[in-house]
Protein backbone atom coordinates (compact mmCIF):
# COMPACT_ATOMS: atom_id res chain seq x y z
CA UNK A 1 0.00 0.00 0.00
CA UNK A 2 1.44 3.43 -1.01
CA UNK A 3 1.97 5.68 2.00
CA UNK A 4 0.07 8.65 1.88
CA UNK A 5 2.36 11.57 2.65
CA UNK A 6 0.64 15.08 3.81
CA UNK A 7 1.36 18.53 2.46
CA UNK A 8 -0.48 20.16 4.87
CA UNK A 9 -1.14 23.02 2.68
CA UNK A 10 -0.27 24.81 -1.23
CA UNK A 11 2.49 27.67 -1.47
CA UNK A 12 5.86 28.44 -2.70
CA UNK A 13 6.61 31.80 -0.09
CA UNK A 14 7.92 31.67 2.99
CA UNK A 15 4.64 32.25 4.57
CA UNK A 16 3.30 28.86 3.05
CA UNK A 17 6.47 27.17 4.05
CA UNK A 18 6.11 28.02 7.80
CA UNK A 19 2.74 27.36 7.92
CA UNK A 20 3.80 23.83 6.76
CA UNK A 21 6.44 23.31 9.13
CA UNK A 22 3.96 24.22 11.92
CA UNK A 23 1.71 22.11 10.63
CA UNK A 24 3.71 18.89 10.44
CA UNK A 25 4.11 16.98 13.97
CA UNK A 26 7.17 15.31 12.37
CA UNK A 27 8.93 18.83 12.67
CA UNK A 28 10.43 20.03 15.61
CA UNK A 29 9.77 23.38 15.97
CA UNK A 30 13.00 25.52 17.15
CA UNK A 31 12.33 26.12 21.19
CA UNK A 32 13.15 30.33 21.65
CA UNK A 33 12.69 30.68 25.54
CA UNK A 34 11.79 28.59 28.51
CA UNK A 35 8.93 28.77 31.25
CA UNK A 36 8.49 27.29 33.90
CA UNK A 37 5.52 25.00 35.15
CA UNK A 38 4.42 27.63 37.62
CA UNK A 39 4.73 30.60 35.11
CA UNK A 40 2.40 28.75 33.14
CA UNK A 41 -0.65 27.98 35.69
CA UNK A 42 -0.19 31.95 37.23
CA UNK A 43 -0.75 33.04 33.44
CA UNK A 44 -3.45 30.24 32.78
CA UNK A 45 -5.42 31.42 36.22
CA UNK A 46 -7.13 28.14 35.97
CA UNK A 47 -5.45 26.98 39.19
CA UNK A 48 -3.38 28.68 41.82
CA UNK A 49 0.31 26.93 41.27
CA UNK A 50 1.07 23.90 43.27
CA UNK A 51 -2.97 23.34 44.19
CA UNK A 52 -4.03 20.05 42.39
CA UNK A 53 -6.06 19.45 39.98
CA UNK A 54 -9.65 19.56 40.08
CA UNK A 55 -11.68 16.57 38.49
CA UNK A 56 -15.09 16.25 36.92
CA UNK A 57 -15.28 12.38 36.81
CA UNK A 58 -12.94 9.52 38.84
CA UNK A 59 -9.49 8.06 37.21
CA UNK A 60 -10.86 6.26 33.90
CA UNK A 61 -8.97 3.77 36.06
CA UNK A 62 -11.30 3.27 39.15
CA UNK A 63 -14.21 3.87 37.07
CA UNK A 64 -16.76 0.80 35.38
CA UNK A 65 -15.38 1.24 31.27
CA UNK A 66 -18.09 -0.62 29.06
CA UNK A 67 -16.95 -2.86 26.68
CA UNK A 68 -16.38 -0.92 23.58
CA UNK A 69 -14.12 -1.86 20.97
CA UNK A 70 -13.17 1.86 20.32
CA UNK A 71 -12.05 2.62 24.19
CA UNK A 72 -9.51 -0.08 23.40
CA UNK A 73 -8.05 1.73 19.70
CA UNK A 74 -8.12 4.78 21.52
CA UNK A 75 -5.88 5.79 24.77
CA UNK A 76 -6.83 7.88 26.71
CA UNK A 77 -4.54 11.70 27.16
CA UNK A 78 -3.22 11.96 30.62
CA UNK A 79 -5.94 14.25 31.83
CA UNK A 80 -8.45 12.23 30.27
CA UNK A 81 -6.75 9.20 32.49
CA UNK A 82 -7.51 11.47 35.52
CA UNK A 83 -10.91 12.36 35.20
CA UNK A 84 -9.71 16.33 34.58
CA UNK A 85 -11.78 19.40 34.15
CA UNK A 86 -11.52 20.80 30.99
CA UNK A 87 -9.85 24.42 30.76
CA UNK A 88 -9.00 26.15 28.11
CA UNK A 89 -6.26 28.71 26.66
CA UNK A 90 -6.87 31.37 23.96
CA UNK A 91 -4.34 33.48 22.34
CA UNK A 92 -4.78 36.82 20.17
CA UNK A 93 -2.39 37.25 17.20
CA UNK A 94 -1.51 40.33 15.88
CA UNK A 95 -1.43 40.71 11.77
CA UNK A 96 1.72 42.74 11.87
CA UNK A 97 3.84 39.10 11.59
CA UNK A 98 2.66 37.25 14.17
CA UNK A 99 4.51 33.83 14.02
CA UNK A 100 1.25 31.87 14.56
CA UNK A 101 -2.59 33.04 13.38
CA UNK A 102 -5.95 31.95 14.52
CA UNK A 103 -6.56 29.73 11.30
CA UNK A 104 -2.98 28.13 11.58
CA UNK A 105 -3.15 27.57 15.34
CA UNK A 106 -6.09 25.22 14.74
CA UNK A 107 -4.70 23.43 12.01
CA UNK A 108 -1.20 23.25 14.12
CA UNK A 109 -3.36 22.12 16.95
CA UNK A 110 -5.23 19.45 15.24
CA UNK A 111 -2.23 17.71 13.65
CA UNK A 112 0.18 18.05 16.37
CA UNK A 113 -2.51 17.69 19.60
CA UNK A 114 -4.82 15.17 21.09
CA UNK A 115 -8.07 15.57 22.56
CA UNK A 116 -8.58 19.22 21.73
CA UNK A 117 -11.71 21.07 21.25
CA UNK A 118 -10.26 24.48 19.35
CA UNK A 119 -12.75 27.56 18.27
CA UNK A 120 -11.62 29.54 15.65
CA UNK A 121 -12.51 33.18 15.43
CA UNK A 122 -10.62 35.97 12.85
CA UNK A 123 -7.94 37.41 15.47
CA UNK A 124 -8.29 34.93 18.30
CA UNK A 125 -8.20 31.00 18.83
CA UNK A 126 -9.35 29.45 21.76
CA UNK A 127 -8.41 25.79 22.70
CA UNK A 128 -10.20 23.90 25.13
CA UNK A 129 -8.58 20.32 26.63
CA UNK A 130 -8.26 18.86 29.52
CA UNK A 131 -6.13 21.08 32.32
CA UNK A 132 -3.15 18.64 32.14
CA UNK A 133 -3.13 18.76 28.68
CA UNK A 134 -3.66 21.91 28.49
CA UNK A 135 -0.25 22.90 30.60
CA UNK A 136 1.58 20.71 28.46
CA UNK A 137 0.19 22.00 25.45
CA UNK A 138 0.73 25.46 26.19
CA UNK A 139 4.20 24.88 26.94
CA UNK A 140 4.82 24.20 23.62
CA UNK A 141 2.97 27.13 22.23
CA UNK A 142 4.82 29.47 24.24
CA UNK A 143 7.87 28.34 24.16
CA UNK A 144 8.65 27.58 20.49
CA UNK A 145 8.59 29.36 17.23
CA UNK A 146 4.60 29.54 17.43
CA UNK A 147 4.91 32.47 19.89
CA UNK A 148 6.57 36.39 20.01
CA UNK A 149 6.12 38.06 23.39
CA UNK A 150 5.10 41.30 21.92
CA UNK A 151 2.66 40.15 18.92
CA UNK A 152 1.17 37.01 20.47
CA UNK A 153 -0.62 37.38 23.77
CA UNK A 154 -2.59 34.85 25.48
CA UNK A 155 -6.35 36.42 26.29
CA UNK A 156 -9.11 35.02 27.70
CA UNK A 157 -11.35 37.84 27.22
CA UNK A 158 -10.99 41.26 26.15
CA UNK A 159 -8.74 40.29 23.59
CA UNK A 160 -9.00 43.03 20.78
CA UNK A 161 -6.00 43.66 19.11
CA UNK A 162 -5.25 41.73 16.08
CA UNK A 163 -6.26 44.00 13.92
CA UNK A 164 -5.08 46.80 14.95
CA UNK A 165 -1.57 49.01 14.93
CA UNK A 166 0.86 48.53 16.93
CA UNK A 167 1.45 50.26 20.07
CA UNK A 168 4.64 52.66 19.56
CA UNK A 169 6.66 50.42 21.72
CA UNK A 170 5.92 47.38 19.27
CA UNK A 171 3.75 46.13 21.60
CA UNK A 172 0.10 44.54 20.17
CA UNK A 173 -2.62 46.41 21.61
CA UNK A 174 -4.08 45.10 25.12
CA UNK A 175 -7.31 47.14 26.50
CA UNK A 176 -6.18 45.43 29.91
CA UNK A 177 -2.24 45.52 29.26
CA UNK A 178 -1.87 41.92 30.59
CA UNK A 179 1.80 42.30 29.51
CA UNK A 180 4.05 45.21 29.69
CA UNK A 181 7.31 45.63 28.10
CA UNK A 182 10.07 46.78 30.64
CA UNK A 183 13.02 48.96 30.06
CA UNK A 184 14.72 46.17 30.12
CA UNK A 185 13.45 45.18 26.48
CA UNK A 186 11.49 42.01 28.51
CA UNK A 187 8.20 41.27 28.39
CA UNK A 188 6.26 40.47 31.25
CA UNK A 189 2.96 39.39 31.95
CA UNK A 190 1.32 41.24 34.80
CA UNK A 191 -2.40 39.51 35.09
CA UNK A 192 -3.31 36.46 34.34
CA UNK A 193 -5.35 35.53 30.66
CA UNK A 194 -8.59 37.20 32.52
CA UNK A 195 -7.04 40.71 33.28
CA UNK A 196 -6.77 39.28 37.24
CA UNK A 197 -3.45 40.50 38.74
CA UNK A 198 -1.05 38.11 39.66
CA UNK A 199 1.68 37.85 42.55
CA UNK A 200 4.64 38.04 40.95
CA UNK A 201 5.15 39.14 37.18
CA UNK A 202 5.91 36.13 34.56
CA UNK A 203 8.82 36.62 31.93
CA UNK A 204 8.23 35.90 28.96
CA UNK A 205 11.13 36.71 27.13
CA UNK A 206 12.12 39.73 24.60
CA UNK A 207 10.45 40.70 21.34
CA UNK A 208 11.70 39.06 18.12
CA UNK A 209 12.88 41.79 15.69
CA UNK A 210 10.85 42.28 12.74
CA UNK A 211 13.44 40.68 10.43
CA UNK A 212 12.87 37.34 12.02
CA UNK A 213 8.97 37.77 12.32
CA UNK A 214 9.06 38.70 8.52
CA UNK A 215 10.86 34.93 8.02
CA UNK A 216 8.82 33.31 10.44
CA UNK A 217 5.46 34.54 10.10
CA UNK A 218 2.49 32.40 8.96
CA UNK A 219 0.50 35.21 7.67
CA UNK A 220 0.02 37.38 4.27
CA UNK A 221 0.70 41.19 5.02
CA UNK A 222 1.24 43.10 1.41
CA UNK A 223 2.58 46.23 3.91
CA UNK A 224 5.20 45.30 6.30
CA UNK A 225 5.44 41.61 5.04
CA UNK A 226 5.12 38.60 2.32
CA UNK A 227 1.77 39.83 -0.13
CA UNK A 228 -0.40 37.06 -0.81
CA UNK A 229 -0.25 37.96 -4.95
CA UNK A 230 3.39 36.98 -4.61
CA UNK A 231 2.55 33.29 -4.05
CA UNK A 232 0.79 31.93 -7.43
CA UNK A 233 0.27 28.51 -6.40
CA UNK A 234 -1.61 29.89 -2.80
CA UNK A 235 -3.36 32.27 -4.81
CA UNK A 236 -4.56 29.17 -7.53
CA UNK A 237 -5.26 27.19 -4.37
CA UNK A 238 -7.84 29.56 -3.14
CA UNK A 239 -9.22 30.20 -6.05
CA UNK A 240 -10.12 26.55 -7.15
CA UNK A 241 -11.55 26.22 -3.50
CA UNK A 242 -13.84 29.39 -4.04
CA UNK A 243 -14.93 28.35 -7.36
CA UNK A 244 -15.31 24.38 -6.11
CA UNK A 245 -17.88 26.22 -3.20
CA UNK A 246 -19.38 28.80 -4.78
CA UNK A 247 -20.45 26.00 -7.48
CA UNK A 248 -21.20 23.39 -4.69
CA UNK A 249 -24.96 23.48 -5.20
CA UNK A 250 -24.60 22.42 -8.60
CA UNK A 251 -22.24 19.45 -8.34
CA UNK A 252 -19.19 20.49 -9.40
CA UNK A 253 -16.92 18.26 -11.61
CA UNK A 254 -13.25 19.14 -11.95
CA UNK A 255 -12.32 18.79 -15.23
CA UNK B 1 -19.41 84.27 12.23
CA UNK B 2 -18.08 81.81 9.88
CA UNK B 3 -21.01 78.62 9.61
CA UNK B 4 -19.34 75.64 11.05
CA UNK B 5 -19.66 73.41 8.53
CA UNK B 6 -16.74 75.81 6.25
CA UNK B 7 -13.94 75.65 8.07
CA UNK B 8 -11.76 72.63 6.91
CA UNK B 9 -10.54 69.86 8.70
CA UNK B 10 -7.54 66.93 8.57
CA UNK B 11 -6.41 63.70 10.32
CA UNK B 12 -3.41 63.06 11.28
CA UNK B 13 -2.51 59.02 11.11
CA UNK B 14 0.11 57.74 12.84
CA UNK B 15 1.35 54.49 11.76
CA UNK B 16 1.67 53.43 15.70
CA UNK B 17 -0.99 53.78 18.66
CA UNK B 18 0.43 56.71 20.99
CA UNK B 19 0.38 56.12 24.46
CA UNK B 20 -0.46 59.01 26.91
CA UNK B 21 2.65 60.64 27.36
CA UNK B 22 3.71 60.68 23.68
CA UNK B 23 0.35 62.14 23.21
CA UNK B 24 0.54 64.86 25.72
CA UNK B 25 3.97 65.58 23.81
CA UNK B 26 2.41 65.85 20.20
CA UNK B 27 -0.51 67.86 21.63
CA UNK B 28 2.02 70.32 23.50
CA UNK B 29 3.27 70.97 20.61
CA UNK B 30 -0.05 70.91 18.57
CA UNK B 31 -2.01 72.92 20.47
CA UNK B 32 0.08 75.83 19.92
CA UNK B 33 -0.60 76.63 16.06
CA UNK B 34 -2.81 79.23 15.54
CA UNK B 35 -5.93 78.33 13.37
CA UNK B 36 -6.56 75.09 15.79
CA UNK B 37 -10.26 75.18 16.68
CA UNK B 38 -11.16 72.09 18.01
CA UNK B 39 -9.48 68.38 18.30
CA UNK B 40 -10.39 65.05 18.49
CA UNK B 41 -8.85 62.27 19.76
CA UNK B 42 -9.68 58.81 18.47
CA UNK B 43 -8.58 55.64 19.28
CA UNK B 44 -9.31 52.29 21.18
CA UNK B 45 -10.86 52.65 24.29
CA UNK B 46 -9.07 51.83 27.62
CA UNK B 47 -11.69 50.59 30.06
CA UNK B 48 -11.88 51.66 33.82
CA UNK B 49 -12.79 47.34 34.61
CA UNK B 50 -12.55 44.53 33.29
CA UNK B 51 -15.44 44.62 31.08
CA UNK B 52 -15.59 40.71 30.16
CA UNK B 53 -14.84 37.31 31.13
CA UNK B 54 -14.55 35.85 34.83
CA UNK B 55 -12.96 39.20 35.99
CA UNK B 56 -15.58 41.36 34.70
CA UNK B 57 -15.72 43.95 37.18
CA UNK B 58 -12.08 44.11 38.52
CA UNK B 59 -10.37 47.38 38.55
CA UNK B 60 -7.99 47.72 34.92
CA UNK B 61 -5.02 48.84 36.24
CA UNK B 62 -2.81 49.61 33.46
CA UNK B 63 -0.70 52.91 32.33
CA UNK B 64 -2.60 53.80 29.34
CA UNK B 65 -5.35 55.54 30.80
CA UNK B 66 -4.09 58.84 32.36
CA UNK B 67 -5.22 62.44 33.18
CA UNK B 68 -2.60 64.67 30.94
CA UNK B 69 -1.78 68.06 31.01
CA UNK B 70 -1.85 70.07 27.79
CA UNK B 71 -1.24 74.00 27.64
CA UNK B 72 -1.49 73.74 31.12
CA UNK B 73 -5.69 72.26 31.09
CA UNK B 74 -6.20 68.80 32.48
CA UNK B 75 -7.22 66.41 30.18
CA UNK B 76 -8.73 63.05 30.79
CA UNK B 77 -7.49 60.27 28.38
CA UNK B 78 -9.63 57.54 27.95
CA UNK B 79 -8.19 55.95 24.87
CA UNK B 80 -5.11 54.71 23.14
CA UNK B 81 -4.64 57.07 20.36
CA UNK B 82 -4.58 56.02 16.97
CA UNK B 83 -5.87 59.58 15.03
CA UNK B 84 -5.84 63.07 15.42
CA UNK B 85 -8.51 65.04 13.82
CA UNK B 86 -8.54 68.85 13.72
CA UNK B 87 -10.82 71.29 12.69
CA UNK B 88 -8.52 74.66 11.29
CA UNK B 89 -9.27 78.22 10.04
CA UNK B 90 -8.17 77.75 6.86
CA UNK B 91 -5.96 74.98 4.86
CA UNK B 92 -2.60 77.13 5.45
CA UNK B 93 -2.65 75.53 8.78
CA UNK B 94 -1.92 71.94 7.48
CA UNK B 95 1.01 72.73 6.39
CA UNK B 96 2.62 73.84 9.95
CA UNK B 97 1.20 70.95 10.98
CA UNK B 98 2.96 68.83 8.53
CA UNK B 99 6.08 70.70 9.67
CA UNK B 100 5.71 69.35 13.10
CA UNK B 101 4.72 65.75 12.68
CA UNK B 102 7.73 65.71 10.23
CA UNK B 103 9.96 66.44 13.53
CA UNK B 104 8.03 64.16 15.78
CA UNK B 105 6.94 60.85 13.94
CA UNK B 106 10.98 59.70 13.63
CA UNK B 107 10.35 56.31 14.68
CA UNK B 108 7.45 55.46 12.68
CA UNK B 109 5.64 57.03 9.76
CA UNK B 110 2.05 58.88 9.74
CA UNK B 111 -0.32 60.64 7.15
CA UNK B 112 -2.07 63.32 6.90
CA UNK B 113 -5.50 63.29 5.02
CA UNK B 114 -7.87 66.11 4.50
CA UNK B 115 -11.38 65.58 4.49
CA UNK B 116 -14.25 65.75 6.83
CA UNK B 117 -14.23 63.53 9.71
CA UNK B 118 -15.94 64.82 12.58
CA UNK B 119 -19.78 65.55 12.77
CA UNK B 120 -20.19 69.31 12.21
CA UNK B 121 -24.25 69.35 11.27
CA UNK B 122 -26.32 68.62 15.15
CA UNK B 123 -27.62 64.63 14.10
CA UNK B 124 -31.29 64.14 15.47
CA UNK B 125 -29.87 62.10 18.66
CA UNK B 126 -28.09 65.52 18.80
CA UNK B 127 -31.18 67.39 18.63
CA UNK B 128 -32.68 64.68 21.35
CA UNK B 129 -30.36 65.53 23.75
CA UNK B 130 -29.11 69.23 23.17
CA UNK B 131 -32.12 70.55 21.65
CA UNK B 132 -32.37 73.51 19.03
CA UNK B 133 -29.78 75.43 20.90
CA UNK B 134 -26.80 73.00 20.88
CA UNK B 135 -23.52 74.49 21.44
CA UNK B 136 -22.05 73.83 18.09
CA UNK B 137 -18.34 74.02 18.82
CA UNK B 138 -19.63 70.28 21.11
CA UNK B 139 -21.35 68.99 17.60
CA UNK B 140 -19.14 66.18 16.61
CA UNK B 141 -16.38 65.74 19.77
CA UNK B 142 -18.58 63.63 21.70
CA UNK B 143 -20.82 61.11 21.46
CA UNK B 144 -23.95 62.17 22.38
CA UNK B 145 -24.91 59.57 24.82
CA UNK B 146 -21.92 60.17 26.99
CA UNK B 147 -22.58 62.30 30.23
CA UNK B 148 -18.85 63.66 29.85
CA UNK B 149 -18.04 67.05 28.19
CA UNK B 150 -15.31 67.51 25.96
CA UNK B 151 -12.45 69.07 27.56
CA UNK B 152 -11.83 73.05 26.73
CA UNK B 153 -8.19 73.97 26.40
CA UNK B 154 -7.66 77.64 26.51
CA UNK B 155 -4.59 79.29 25.12
CA UNK B 156 -4.84 82.71 26.04
CA UNK B 157 -2.20 83.28 28.18
CA UNK B 158 1.32 84.29 26.85
CA UNK B 159 3.03 81.03 28.29
CA UNK B 160 0.95 78.94 26.10
CA UNK B 161 1.03 80.51 22.59
CA UNK B 162 4.32 83.32 22.84
CA UNK B 163 7.49 82.88 21.27
CA UNK B 164 6.06 79.34 19.47
CA UNK B 165 8.58 79.74 15.88
CA UNK B 166 7.30 76.78 13.25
Amino acid sequence: MMVRKPQFGPGTSVVAINRRKQMDPGHQLTKMRNITDEDIVLMLGHRAPGASFKTMHPPIAEQQEPDCPMRKLVKPTEGAKHGDRVRYVQFADSMYNAPCQPYQRTYAEMYRFRAIDPGTLSGRQIVECRERDLEQYCRLLIETEMFDPALVSLRGATVHGHSLRLSENGMQFDALQRCVLSKDGMVRYVKDQIGLPLNRPVEVGKPLDSAWLKEHSTIFHSLVGTGLREDGEYVEYLQRIHTLRTKYGFMPKEA
Amino acid sequence: MKEITAYPQCRIVPMRLLGPDTTKRFLNKIVKVPGIRRILLNGQNIPLTVPYGPARGTKNTTNLRKSITIAGNMVDLHVQVGTITLEIEDKSTTDHIRKICDAFFVDFSYYIQEGKFMKTQPSLVDYAKYGPQADRSVIGLVDPKRKEKPSLITLSNERVCGGYEL
